[in-house]
This record gives C-alpha cells, structure tokens and sequence, in this order.
C-alpha cells in the first residue's frame, strides 16, 4: 500500500506535465521542424535545396523590409522608453489623481492592433481625418501632409502609431519598478546632499536597470514581429515603403503562395530576435549575479 | 511658490499625455455615432453632432458583424478554458515537484521559449498543417492554435501565483488526510482563485484581439473573428467608415472592461510575471 503510495506520488508531476508538453510539442516544435523541411524546398528541386536560403541575400525587397523593421524598432523603442520614463517619474512622485492618470494612460495598449489601425485610418485621413480637419480649421496648408499615403511620411506615421500605443506599457512596468525601490538611499542622499540628477543617475538608474531591461526585451521582441496595425494602416505600402519582415512574409505566403521562400525567411526573423533576445538576457543576468 | 508651479507644470504634462492617449479613441467612438455629413465636417464636428446608432444596426444587423462577434467570443472562451485547464495542472507541478537533473526549471524555460517565436514563423507551418488536415476556416483550428499560444503564458502566470502559497498550508492538509490532488483543490485552488482569474481575463483579451493566425486560418464567414471581419472591410476601395467604426467601438468596449478588472494584475501579466507590480 504504501510503495503504490509514492510510485503514485513520483509519477504525479509527469502526468500533470504531459498533457502541456505534448500540445507544445505538436504545436510549436512541429510546425518549426515542419517549416524548416519546407524552406529547403523549392518548386524547381524535390529535394533538399538551399535556393531559398541563398535567395534571401540577392532580395532587395527582403532586405528592404530588413531595414524597415529595424528602423521602425529602434525608433519606436527609444520614444516609448524616453516618454515611458518620463511619464513614470512624474507619476512615481505624489502627484494628485495619481490613480485616475494611470488608469486612463493605459487604454492604447489594451486595445485590439485592428481597432488601433482602424483609429488611426480615421484621424490621419488627408481628408477628412481629425488631424488634417483640425489643422485646416487653423487656417494651415495641408495638402503636402497626406501621412500613410505619402512616401515619406508613412513609415514615420506607423512608427507615432506604435509609440501611442504602446509607451503605456513602458510607463507602467518603469513605474512597478520605480514603486519597488526602498526609500532609504534616497534618505542617505538627500543627508548627502546630493542633486537631483545626481540622485536619479546614482540611485534611481542603478535599481531600475532590472525593470527597464525587461521592458526593453518584451518591446523589442514586439516591435521586431510587428504586423497588425501596420496591416491595417497601410498594406506595407504606398509602394514598398512600410513593408516589414511579418508583412513580407505574410505577402510571400499567402499572396504568391511562395511557401519555402517565406519559411526561409521566417527562419532569418527567428534567429535575429533570439540573438537580440539573448543579449538582454545576458544583461539581466549579469545584473542579477552583482 | 516655486513648488506648486512645478506641481501645476507636473499635471499639465501628465494631463496632456492622457488628453493624446484618449483623444483618437474618443474619435472613434464619435465617428461610429455620426451620420455621413457630420463625419466628413471639416472642422472636425468633435463635440457638436446628431447622433444616430444606424451604423451599429448596419453592421451587426444588415451585415455579418453579429456572427463574428459570436466566433471572436466562442473561440476566446473555448481556448482559454483548455488552456487553463492544462496550464494550470503543469503549473502546481513546475512550482511544487523537484525534478531529477533540474528538469522541472529546464521544462519550465522551454514552456517559456515557445511563446517567444514571432508568430509569421508558426504562421506559415500552421496554415500548411491545418490545410492537410481539412480544418481551415473552422473555429476549432483557432481554438487549438489560442490554447497552444496562450499555454505558456497561463503556465508562468499561475507558476508564480502557486510560489505564492506557503507549503505548510497543503502539508497540513495533507496530515489532515488529503491527497496531493484533494489538497490541491480544497486548499490550494481557492487561495490562488484571484490569481486565476486574473490569468482567465488575460487569456480572453489576447485571444479576442489576436489577429495574424485568425487572418491566415479563417477566410468565410462562417470562421471569420471581429478583428478578420474588420480588417476585411478597412482596405476594399470603398469604406464604409460608420460601419468599420462600430464594429471597432464593439470589439473594444470588452477589452477596455477586462482590462480595467485586471488593473492590480496588468504589470504582472504584461511581463509574464516577470515584474510583480
């Protein structure tokens, strides 16, 4: 009776493993080694072929969108994670109605990518949107200021999309961080008399770095795989000049029906945020072990 | 004096970011209301129009936006119950068995590292797998897809939630004459409840707003979520500007519910547990 006790016992975790594992792996694992036989595919070979590997470098397109991504990446990160800051030391001091501000401030992130394209459509219609209608009221000359339509101004009307919906969320993980830290190095400063950016770039800083460095990586691996609103907003377009690697993949799969060309990408797009990824981590970890 | 002209500088700021994060929402919302000549007022009408709820009755009604609807909330609700359900067996076991060779904090970082592949890579594959097996356009392809997206994170979440819970408590029920499984559920569960439900609501706003595997798996009517229904009507020539604005007021007045519910959570959730708020 009791040997049948603990073999139970000992087999109890396996068994409330298993059933998570076992979708995981028919889920997530196949599908990659799945698209990994599919991207050495090409329609000309049925064998193994690295044409679609060695495609990739010749692809403008490919290495436009390359480009694109990265660009919009670095630049949505860094005004989400200066306003995010921002917003966070003001908030983090007693600041009147603190609740209500912080409550309001999160809507954008909350909301579906699809509505927050569809908002977005509405307010940066040359014609009628909200933006232009509002300028225009103001008496100003709005013709040159077309937005997602324009060349020019696409991808940076996709990039202070992204930042309005989500410096939100650096805002708020900055501020859990920022709230976590305990009152007594500030107390042994002010004794310092210190300054206040003395105090922000000895203390503040320092003890934050864990918090910022995971809101770094989750945003990063978002903003790299970014796809929805920019679907919505403009297609990649006018022409090529908002297409990132997810809508180029996307393009290649399911409007020429290129199945191992998008694969062999998809597998570029995977490798760079695991790279991109990792490195954080190291950061984080290092962090940790001081 | 100086102190409370920088307090007043403080609240403008704060206030204006706020005024910048609502002021398209609210645009959208009086777009959904207006009728066609108040939409295309230039100045902007944004107080100032005659409201009308045609567009509401135009889109659910008159088109398909009902069933959508009805998809979007069937599929969010059948994959995070699985999901749940799964993820929170193998939770309590990565947050109260030691494994031999650490297998328990090895699973537990590869549970994690699934959920981190963009999700264009698991796109293409999916769309091919689900294609040999005759399941595209069908709600249950989502609903298996949601449960294996959302599994991870409802595993992190409650692993920590679990943590949470001191021993003595299970061991007291245990001493008390409970199985492991017995004292899981008259003592553990209820502890942890808030935390669960937190991780539910979680599961059903990202299920409800994801919006890549929906597009590549479902493209009739009969499968088609909100988000697909939308998108499909935003790049067609002409827009139909009421009817897309509508279906966007309905498809986030819920998220905004939900997420307001889970406010003591979000931080935690956001971060995969990662940062406790």
């Amino acid at each position: 009776m009791t040997i049948n006790f603990f073999r139970h016992e000992r087999a109890l975790p396996y068994l409330l493993l298993a059933p998570t594992v076992a979708v995981l792996l028919a889920l997530s694992i196949y599908p990659l080694i799945y698209s990994i036989r599919v991207s050495f595919q090409t329609g000309a070979h049925a064998g193994w072929s690295p044409g679609n590997f060695s495609r990739l470098f010749a692809d403008r397109f490919f290495l436009a969108a390359l480009g694109h991504t990265l660009v919009y990446a670095v630049c949505a990160l860094t005004f989400e994670f200066l306003l995010g800051l921002s917003l966070a030391l003001l908030l983090n001091e007693a600041l009147r109605g603190r609740n209500i501000f912080r409550a309001l401030l999160l809507a954008p992130m909350m909301l579906p990518p699809v509505v927050v394209g569809v908002v977005w459509r509405l307010m940066l219609n040359p014609n009628f949107g909200a933006i232009n209608g509002t300028l225009k009221g103001a008496g100003l000359d709005t013709t040159a200021l077309t937005w997602t339509a324009s060349p020019r101004l696409a991808l940076a009307s996709v990039i202070c999309v992204d930042i309005w919906q989500w410096t939100p969320f650096m805002f708020l993980v900055l501020l859990a961080g920022l709230q976590a830290i305990p009152q007594e190095p500030y107390e042994a400063a002010l004794i310092d008399g210190s300054s206040r950016w003395q105090t922000f770039r000895h203390i503040t800083l320092p003890l934050l770095k864990p918090a910022i460095l995971i809101a770094l990586l989750l945003r990063t691996m978002d903003l790299l795989r970014v796809f929805d609103q920019v679907f919505i907003l403009t297609e990649g377009g006018p022409g090529f000049a908002t297409e990132t690697i997810s809508l180029y993949i996307y393009r290649t799969a399911f409007r020429f029906f290129d199945f191992g060309y998008a694969a062999a990408m998809s597998f570029v797009l995977l490798v760079l945020t695991n790279i991109i990824s990792l490195l954080y981590i190291r950061l984080l970890q290092r962090q940790e072990a001081r | 004096m100086r102190l409370i002209k920088a307090q007043l500088w403080k609240q403008a700021f704060v206030a204006l970011a706020c005024l910048a994060a609502l002021a398209p929402v609210y645009w959208l919302v009086t777009i959904s209301l207006k009728s066609e000549v108040d939409q295309f007022a230039v100045p902007p009408r944004w107080f100032v129009f005659k409201p009308t709820l045609a567009h509401y009755a135009d889109a659910f009604l008159a088109r398909s936006f009902g069933q959508y609807l009805i998809t979007s909330a069937t599929v969010a609700v059948l994959s995070t119950a699985c999901a749940l359900l799964l993820g929170t067996l193998a939770a309590y076991a990565l947050a109260r068995f030691r494994l031999p060779r650490k297998l328990d904090a090895r699973l537990a970082l590869w549970i994690l590292s699934t959920r981190m592949f963009p999700p264009i890579v698991t796109a293409v594959p999916l769309f091919l797998l689900m294609r040999d097996v005759r399941l595209l356009n069908t709600k249950l392809s989502l609903i298996i897809v949601y449960t294996a997206f959302n599994l991870p994170f409802v595993v992190w979440m409650m692993r920590g939630f679990f943590l949470e819970v001191p021993r003595e408590l299970e061991e007291a029920a245990r001493v008390d004459g409970d199985s492991r499984l017995g004292a899981l559920r008259r003592v553990v569960l209820p502890l942890v409840a808030p935390g669960l439900a937190a991780t539910a609501v979680f599961c059903l706003i990202i299920s409800w707003n994801e919006f890549l595997f929906a597009l590549v798996l479902t493209q009739t009517d009969a499968a088609m979520t909100l988000p697909v229904g939308i998108a499909g009507r935003v790049t067609q020539y002409e827009i139909k500007w009421g009817v897309m604005s509508a279906a966007g007021v309905v498809a986030m007045l819920p998220i905004l519910i939900f997420a307001l519910a889970v406010q003591r959570y979000l931080v935690r959730g956001l971060s995969l547990g990662a940062v406790k708020g």
